[in-house]
């Protein structure tokens, strides 16, 4: 299955299983402008699987209403770069019901799911990242998968756990990633980060699609430089695995984080942030961030704007070298 | 002749009457019920509106004066001790508005689902929670109806879901319109309009002041929102218009507000006191009810008063009880964030201090 397929399987497992769940968003009805709810109208019913109008925030404040109302609410925001105007629905309404009522009301039930990152034309606003706002939100989880089965797979917790939760889909690889999927549900821990390869120089981090850039600069940092990296996917954003993290700075001294999003707040600044004041005496360099630059996403500067392998390749040649 | 007796004992007995005496002759003084006229209200597409005279017992007539004179001495109660710097942060009070959330309640099942705005310490009282509760729940403290971590705005119960900020709801509620017409959803959106938002005027604030039109194609209505009997029998007739699977319906309560918009509003900078005093003069809705009933013989001035001595021991009772009970420890900070089931640390404001976050 590719990366839509798999969201499709996972939301096809959690209508079967789930009487209350309902998907609902923008064009969601014929299939989604990803193919990501294809099928799932005629299988399911029009009152499970349904369109919106076009209004962000009365999608998420309707999605934490019939969560609210013990319905399994999963809201389908078009793109990423769109959740803005729903960001006061999530950040004051959803990650504080609990916290507000003092555990009386929860809007657990609500998972958000959004096409996120760079495509290679996406532009300002088909292209943005925007975790780190949300990261700096407690009461909901933001969570990123890398491949098809781990998109299942995490997506099917978020749906099942109960806190409201945030999926971003990197929409790049909807069709160009392609892996053996399990048609079963199955489910894979959020806050858990994973190590892909183990290594024991440097220590790479990365989420959604830049997993991939990370795994082909460890190839070579091997080739050419020597160099062993430990490559691991932090999976969920927020609530973050830093033990994972910060064991493997431990074994290795250097950190380099990677991400599209502008360097200025990102979600690296955070991690550096944490591993310094954990690992302060097991760090061999500074640690490094290769992420985007501090510019709105742009349109004809976009391969120029992406932290590729190159400058992530150098960034880590700089830090074996200190 | 029941009529006569009465008036004979009470000028043998004099002013005081000895209590079974008393409880003897109010039993026969008063009429079970009475048929009242009340208002009638603007209508915007709807054929036909509440009705032009109700008819209110005895009892409910008691229950209803009971409820709003609690409502107005909880406000005031609140109000003294902000002022005594008990109750911090912010506090928007409703005395003026009890009306309104005695007549909703008055008009509607327990089981039908409310949520508001923070203007809601009535509201949360006559949707079940104690004055006691609620009273804590300003002043912080454990006993209080949110724990204590609510605070003014974020009070909830059974059915009631708060108590909410309304950060740039103009567009909120548009879509909301858009939503509950589209899906012909069974939803009354009240506007309980005091005529000022915070210190604007709805003259300066509205392109059209018309708050029942404003649902644009849902139909709505304009109510006497200073009569509980007007709001009951409006909200009546709007649940029964939503339960018929009619859809949505817009209401619009006028009311008033004596205080501020908030605690930290004086009131009369953006109206006269004149104003205030007129409408209290002339349109307090505890008034209005008491008229009514004294005026169709289901009560008398004394039994009245007798409640208002029963309500102001209960409202002290609670402030005592708002004003001891003990907060909620600092271990509780980091609770609830998630439903969790490993109860991780929270981070707090420096590196060595961590809370733990259990749900």
């Amino acid at each position: 299955m590719n990366l839509f397929q798999a969201v499709t399987s996972a939301l096809d497992n959690s209508l079967a299983t789930d009487p209350t769940a309902v998907i609902f968003g923008e064009d969601v009805a014929f299939g989604g402008v990803f193919r990501c709810t294809v099928g799932l109208r005629d299988k399911y019913g029009k009152d499970r699987v349904f369109n919106t109008p076009l209004c962000e925030q009365g999608i998420v404040g309707f999605g934490i209403g019939i969560a609210v109302a013990g319905a399994t609410a999963i809201a389908e925001i078009q793109f990423a770069d769109y959740i803005f105007p729903a960001f006061d629905q999530i950040v004051n309404e959803a990650a504080k019901y609990r916290y507000r009522s003092g555990d009386l009301f929860n809007c657990g039930r609500l998972t958000i799911r959004a096409p996120w990152g760079c495509v290679g034309h996406g532009a300002l606003y088909h292209s943005q990242c925007p975790e780190a706002f949300f990261a700096h939100c407690p009461g909901i989880k933001v969570v990123i998968p890398r491949s098809p089965f781990q998109a299942k797979g995490l997506l099917l917790s978020c749906i099942q756990d109960k806190n409201p939760c945030i999926f971003f889909e990197p929409k790049i690889l909807y069709r160009a990633a392609v892996e053996q999927v399990p048609v079963e549900p199955y489910n894979i821990p959020l806050s858990q980060a994973e190590v892909l390869q183990e290594g024991s120089d440097v220590t790479l981090v990365a989420w959604g699609t830049q997993v991939h850039v990370i795994r082909e600069v460890a190839s070579m940092a091997r080739e050419k430089l020597g160099v062993s990296c430990e490559v691991i996917d932090l999976r969920t954003i927020i609530p973050w695995d830093v033990d994972t993290v910060c064991k493997s700075v431990v074994k290795t001294g250097r950190l380099l984080i990677s991400h599209e999003a502008p360097l200025t707040g990102g979600f690296a600044s955070e991690i550096s942030s944490t591993v310094q004041e954990e690992c302060f005496l097991n760090l061999e360099a500074p640690i490094s961030r290769v992420c985007g630059y501090d510019t709105p996403f742009p349109h004809i500067f976009e391969p120029f704007y992406i932290p590729d392998k190159w400058k992530c390749y150098d960034a880590l040649r700089k830090m074996i070298n200190y | 002749m029941k009529k006569m007796l009465a008036s004979v004992v009470s000028r043998v007995l004099g002013a005081t009457q000895k209590p079974p005496l008393r409880v003897l002759l109010t039993s026969c003084n008063y009429s079970k019920d009475a048929t009242i006229d009340i208002k009638s209200c603007d209508l915007y597409r709807l054929e036909g509106g509440p009705a032009s005279s109700t008819l209110l017992t005895r009892d409910d007539g008691l229950k209803y004066y009971r409820a709003m004179q609690i409502v107005r001495r909880m406000e005031l109660k609140a109000d003294q001790l902000y002022k005594q710097k008990f109750i911090r942060g912010f506090c928007h009070l409703c005395d003026g508005q009890e009306a309104c959330c005695v007549g909703i309640e008055a008009a509607i099942k327990p089981t039908d689902n409310v949520i508001t705005s923070y203007r809601a310490h009535g509201i949360c009282y006559t949707r079940g929670l104690s004055v006691k509760s609620i009273l804590a729940e300003l002043t912080g403290r454990r006993g209080g109806c949110a724990k204590g971590k609510g605070g003014s705005m974020h009070m909830y119960a059974k059915h009631f879901f708060g108590g909410n900020g309304i950060v740039g709801a103009q567009g909120q509620i548009a879509e909301a319109y858009n939503m509950a017409a589209l899906w012909k959803l069974p939803c009354v959106f009240i506007c309980e309009n005091n005529r000022y938002a915070m210190g604007t005027a709805v003259e300066r604030a509205a392109a059209s002041t018309d708050y029942y039109k404003r649902g644009n194609f849902i139909p709505g209505l304009k109510v006497n929102g200073m009569d509980v009997l007007c709001v009951r029998e409006a909200t009546r007739f709007a649940a029964d218009h939503c339960r018929a699977g009619k859809g949505p319906i817009v209401m619009e309560l006028q009311t008033y507000r004596y205080h501020g918009h908030s605690m930290s509003d004086p009131g009369v900078s953006y109206r006269t006191r004149e104003e205030i005093q007129t409408m209290r003069s002339k349109s307090d809705p505890i008034m209005l009810l008491q008229e009514k009933m004294i005026s169709h013989k289901l009560s008398s001035v004394e039994e009245l008063k007798e409640i208002d001595v029963e309500v102001r021991k209960e409202i002290e009772e609670a402030a005592q009880f708002a004003t001891t009970d003990p907060e909620p420890s600092l271990d509780e900070l980091g609770h609830h964030l998630y439903h969790s089931n490993p109860p991780f640390d929270v981070r707090g404001a420096n590196q060595w201090i961590k809370y733990k976050s259990i749900s």
